[in-house]
């Protein structure tokens, strides 16, 4: 039987495979502090006042612009108070993106992704009416007409992207009482998210409509300030991101398939593990993709939903996977046959399926959605926030529930590992020292290991106490997994606490937000990577007949008695079991055998 | 020479005449005014502000000083909003002062005279209040004007963005294109207290003591509108999540920034004369660690660095907002920018400023570098938020042109409030009128959408107190 590399790898090649990998994450790290600009940029703009003619209101072909030729001619905060009925349903607010700087015209670029917009609003009431408190979840009506302009088209070539009349629900507090005027300052709300930044320019034409009969919008006294922020992703970003995604890309792949044909090598059918192995390897190359090369080229405004069912698959698996792997290397007798997920971990990952299902059907209410509608949200509505907030704790609680039980698991395994190793000395010498591999032995090669163990069988020269055996190896992945999953919520906290950017000195500066990213999307890569090579299944056999062509002619008796010590071994009754590929699994259940 | 600069001695010339004014107030006039004429644009653009201004108009040259017509000229759009912002603050400065004796009233422009009337010439509350505010609007209005996309030039805060691969091989516009790609631009409101800096503070060097309570109440008007921003997030990371977080600065109301000034305004601090300044040491970089130590003045009085009008302290909170805008003062060598990127301190301008560009650029900001002492040494010495005045105010009573003094005949009162708005202090005991009036206004408005709005005409009697 063969064991995983992860047991056969001598102590010094281990290092130097975890000393590269780690020199990697140190590169994506520094690719993403160094190079990358912030993750996303933004563009505030204050809208203009226009003034409309009636005839042209339901006109929705007819948009407003502010800057260019034919640009509205915006009026005043004056000239609207002095108006008679303060220019009431002829009103405008005009949004033009992005704005002029340095004495040029802006344009959005394809490389900047997306884009999403959060309106802020300014309001006051004459302090002689009767509203004095700040009113709370206020229904405002607006009249969203969303338009595109392209490089190259004419100042009034805008066509209309979207249009929609939407309620948002306003929160806001009192920022100025006055003995004229009482001013209050919302809360930011929603106002559209466009999964695809396609076009050149954008612009954005609000109306608010006041309308007796319906009550629309009438517990508005007067607007003042709106302020459109727009972000989008920045190019930079999306270049390193793009970069860092198509280095990675090739590499898993063909780790992947390094790993699938040394599987086939093996006489068994394919373990559960490595099962699972090969479905992370295969999620991850999902998400690796780079398929945000096609938005350079199409629009493709289900890029957002995608990208957050490509992680939501990730993030599953990889959870997926560490239950089935604690599961796996638990001591479990009551399933003598081959184990599959439904067989074994359903009850397991039930967990995992509720907490992805309430996420993605979360995702398809506010993303999915907005592909129709890009001024829907699911947050604006009291009833669809409720409704919101409730998959997102029914996801919260799954994941509560499934990082106890797998904590619980892991406890398990080592509480295993620690009562049978107290039983190791009953064990004969030559399957105690098939489990206590030493690390500190340079331990060079297949020969090397012959001789190690000729040294060992004959000589009796080792010591049980002093070996550190595959076991620390076990928790040593454990750890990695344990250090990964510490540094992505220690970065993801740094990410949120640090602001702006770290000066190293004058001409160093760390983007610690890009840096986070760039750090955890390579930190996962080269943790799947390190997976799927250590746990690949080792073509260097334990001490059998099968490459006795390889073995010197002075070791070849001694290999011959080794032989006889492992044919001891597989007259064990579990080791019949082939889909063993990892000799620490079949030593939990050959010590319960015992 | 600037006629402006001509009706300033000219007018000097008139005041030293007038036998109610001292000796030290005639010194002190050849500092007001400087950099206080471009109010007037605030009546520049009344009769049609439908077509643009123009930069050429006379009525602007007489008003602006030439490095300030040259910043209008080269930040097209940027005269409007100083116009806006001038009307900003008259009309922000009439609602505060509404009830006062001091209504913040503005004379018909005529030329060459200061909107404010010559109140100006004393260095009172009132006039600190006027510079504070006319410094505030400015910055708030030209902000705005970078978010409305009316001024071509503001600039973006390159500072927080890494250095964009290929900008060091591409020249001028290409690279600045590249630079909104690659980092995008996401500032609106440093270009106006940079710009703010630049144009109000012209005319004021900090020589004598009356411009350097003028430029202290500058700075504290921008200081206002600093202190009043707010930080705005937006989560939009992997579902909406925190992952990702963009965060903005809010501008406030300006109403908001007018109360606070107000209530500075209420709590002035009296200052005079001291020879402390610490523009010698200034160039030199100054260490951090030195916050907390003491510098000694040349008039041998130790003063407590940490009562300085521009501390560092106080710099490096400003710093953290606006990472432009003070940055010079404590780094003014070691900052190095990158080459493509505009100096956070320069505004775009066509002409080249060349090699004494620097070394003006180092005197200037050495002119915030001064301590202003309480009047009543008991007082603790002005913050940088705190508006400073040097002699007290009139009574504000009676009419009084030479002083520029309207006096509260025919102004409006409360009869029931016992404050300064009340009859008998505003008034000044004169006696008051009572009339009745008519007011028609529109009232109990229906809205149709689309498109109606019907009102009815409400006739209210009022009742209004006038001051005799």
């Amino acid at each position: 039987m063969s064991g995983t590399i992860l047991e056969n790898l001598s102590g010094r090649k281990l290092s130097i495979l975890v000393a590269t990998l780690l020199l990697c994450q140190v590169l994506c790290f520094l690719l993403g502090g160094l190079y990358a600009p912030l993750p996303a940029g933004h563009v505030t703009v204050l809208g203009s006042l226009c003034r409309e003619d009636h005839a042209r209101q339901n006109d929705t072909s007819f948009l407003l612009y502010s800057r260019g030729a034919g640009a509205c001619i915006p009026v005043t905060r004056e000239e609207v108070e002095q108006d008679s009925t303060k220019m009431a349903n002829e009103l405008v607010h005009v949004f033009q993106m992005p704005l002029p700087r340095d004495l040029r015209d802006l344009d959005y670029s394809r490389w900047q992704q997306n884009l999403i917009g959060v309106l802020q609003v300014e309001f006051g009431y004459d302090s002689s009416s009767e509203l004095r408190e700040p009113p709370r979840e206020l229904q405002l009506t607006i009249d969203m007409r969303l338009a595109y302009r392209n490089k190259g088209d004419p100042d009034n070539g805008w066509k209309l992207y979207a249009h929609g009349v939407e309620h948002r629900y306003l929160d806001c507090v009192t920022s100025h009482v006055g003995p004229t005027e009482t001013l209050y300052s919302c809360d930011m709300i929603p106002l559209f998210e466009l999964g695809a930044l396609h076009h050149s320019f954008y612009l954005l034409n609000l109306r608010f409509p006041l309308d007796t009969p319906s009550q629309m919008n009438l517990q508005f006294g007067h607007m003042h300030d709106l302020t459109l922020t727009a972000i989008h992703q920045n190019g930079g970003f999306t270049q390193i991101w793009l970069l860092l995604k198509t280095m990675l890309f090739p590499f898993v792949v063909g780790i992947m398939i390094w790993f699938w044909r040394r599987v086939h090598l093996l006489q068994r059918s394919p373990a559960l593990l490595e099962y699972m192995l090969i479905y992370l390897g295969a999620a991850l190359t999902f998400l690796n993709l780079p398929l945000e090369y096609l938005s350079l080229v199409y629009e493709m405004p289900y890029m957002l939903l995608l990208s957050d069912i490509r992680q939501g698959i990730f993030y599953a698996m990889l959870l997926t996977f560490w239950l089935v792997f604690a599961g796996e290397h638990m001591l479990i007798q009551d399933a003598p046959n081959k184990s599959t997920i439904r067989s074994r971990y359903w009850k397991h990952l039930s967990a995992v399926v509720v907490g992805c299902i309430s996420l993605f059907v979360f995702d398809i209410c506010e993303r999915g959605v907005q592909l129709r509608n890009p001024f829907y949200s699911i947050w604006t509505t009291p009833l669809g926030a409720k409704v919101a907030m409730t998959f997102i704790v029914l996801a919260g609680v799954s994941a509560a529930i499934y990082f106890l039980f797998l904590c619980y698991m892991i406890w398990k395994v080592f509480r295993n590992i620690g009562d049978k190793r107290t039983s190791l000395p009953s064990m004969s010498q030559a399957r105690r020292l098939h489990y206590e591999v030493p690390l500190d032995q340079k331990v060079e090669d297949w020969a090397g290991i012959v001789y190690f163990y000729t040294k060992a069988f004959f000589f009796q020269l080792h010591k049980a106490n002093e070996s550190k055996g595959l076991i620390y190896r076990f928790k040593f992945l454990m750890l990695a997994t344990l250090v990964c999953a510490a540094l992505t919520v220690a970065g993801f906290i740094m990410g949120q606490m640090a602001e702006g950017q770290w000066d190293w000195n004058d001409n160093v500066a760390i983007q610690p937000t890009s840096a986070f990213l760039t750090g955890v999307y390579g930190m996962w890569n080269i943790y799947i990577f390190a997976l799927l090579i250590l746990y690949a299944p080792s073509h260097k056999q334990w001490p059998t007949m099968h490459h006795s062509d390889e073995t010197t002619q002075s070791n070849e008796n001694i290999v011959a008695s080794a032989a006889s010590e492992e044919i001891e071994f597989s007259h064990l009754p579990s080791d019949s079991n082939p889909s063993e590929i990892s000799s620490l699994t079949s030593f939990t259940r050959k010590v319960a055998f015992d | 020479m600037d006629i402006s600069y001509i009706f300033v001695i000219c007018l000097m010339a008139l005041c030293s005449g007038g036998s109610s004014l001292s000796q030290v107030e005639g010194k002190q006039k050849s500092g007001r005014g400087r950099g206080s004429m471009w109010w007037g644009i605030a009546k520049v653009g009344e009769p049609n502000n439908i077509t643009p201004i123009m930069y050429m108009d006379p009525a602007i040259h007489s008003t602006l000083r030439r490095k300030q017509r040259r910043l209008v000229r080269d930040n097209p759009g940027v005269l409007g909003a100083l116009v806006k912002g001038a009307n900003l603050a008259i009309s922000e400065c009439q609602h505060q002062f509404r009830n006062r004796r001091w209504n913040c009233s503005t004379r018909n422009f005529s030329r060459g005279k200061n909107l404010f009337g010559k109140i100006v010439d004393r260095g009172c509350r009132e006039t600190s209040f006027i510079y504070a505010i006319t410094s505030a609007a400015v910055t708030h209005s030209i902000a705005r004007a970078c978010s409305e996309g009316t001024i071509e030039s503001c600039t973006c805060d390159y500072s927080h963005q890494s250095r964009s691969p290929q900008a060091n091989h591409q020249a001028g516009s290409v690279a600045g294109v590249r630079d909104w790609e690659w980092g995008g631009c996401s500032d609106n409101i440093g270009f106006g207290f940079k710009f703010s800096r630049e144009f109000v503070d012209t005319g004021e060097r900090g020589r004598n003591l009356r411009e350097k309570m003028n430029l202290h109440n500058n700075e504290a008007g921008r200081a206002h509108v600093q202190a009043e921003m707010r930080q705005e997030c937006k989560c939009h990371g992997m579902s909406g999540s925190c992952t990702v977080k963009t965060c903005w600065m809010r501008l406030a109301n300006f109403r908001v920034i007018g109360d606070n000034l107000k209530a500075r305004f209420d709590g002035a601090t009296r200052v005079q004369v001291t020879n402390s300044l610490r523009a010698t040491n200034a160039l030199a970089p100054v260490s951090p660690n030195a916050a907390g130590s003491n510098s000694v003045g040349s008039n041998g009085l130790i003063i407590p660095q940490s009562g300085l009008v521009y501390g560092e302290e106080e710099e490096r909170m400003l710093n953290d907002h606006m990472p432009d805008i003070l940055l010079e003062n404590s780094h003014p060598i070691s900052k190095i920018h990158h080459p493509n990127m505009p100096s956070p301190n320069s505004l775009p301008q066509a002409g080249q400023r060349g090699g004494r560009n620097g070394r003006r650029q180092g005197r200037k900001h050495n002119r915030y570098h001064f301590q202003l002492n309480p009047h009543n040494p008991e007082h603790k010495p002005p913050g940088s938020k705190d508006l400073v005045y040097l002699e007290p105010s009139p009574s504000f009573c009676e009419k009084n042109l030479r002083q520029g003094i309207l006096g509260t005949h025919g102004r409006q009162c409360n009869e029931t409030s016992l404050g300064v708005d009340g009859c008998g202090l505003m008034c000044c005991g004169r006696g008051y009128r009572r009339d009745e009036v008519v007011v028609v206004e529109r009232c109990a408005c229906t809205f149709h959408w689309c498109c109606e709005v019907k009102c009815k005409l409400c006739r209210t009697k009022k009742v209004i107190y006038t001051c005799l």
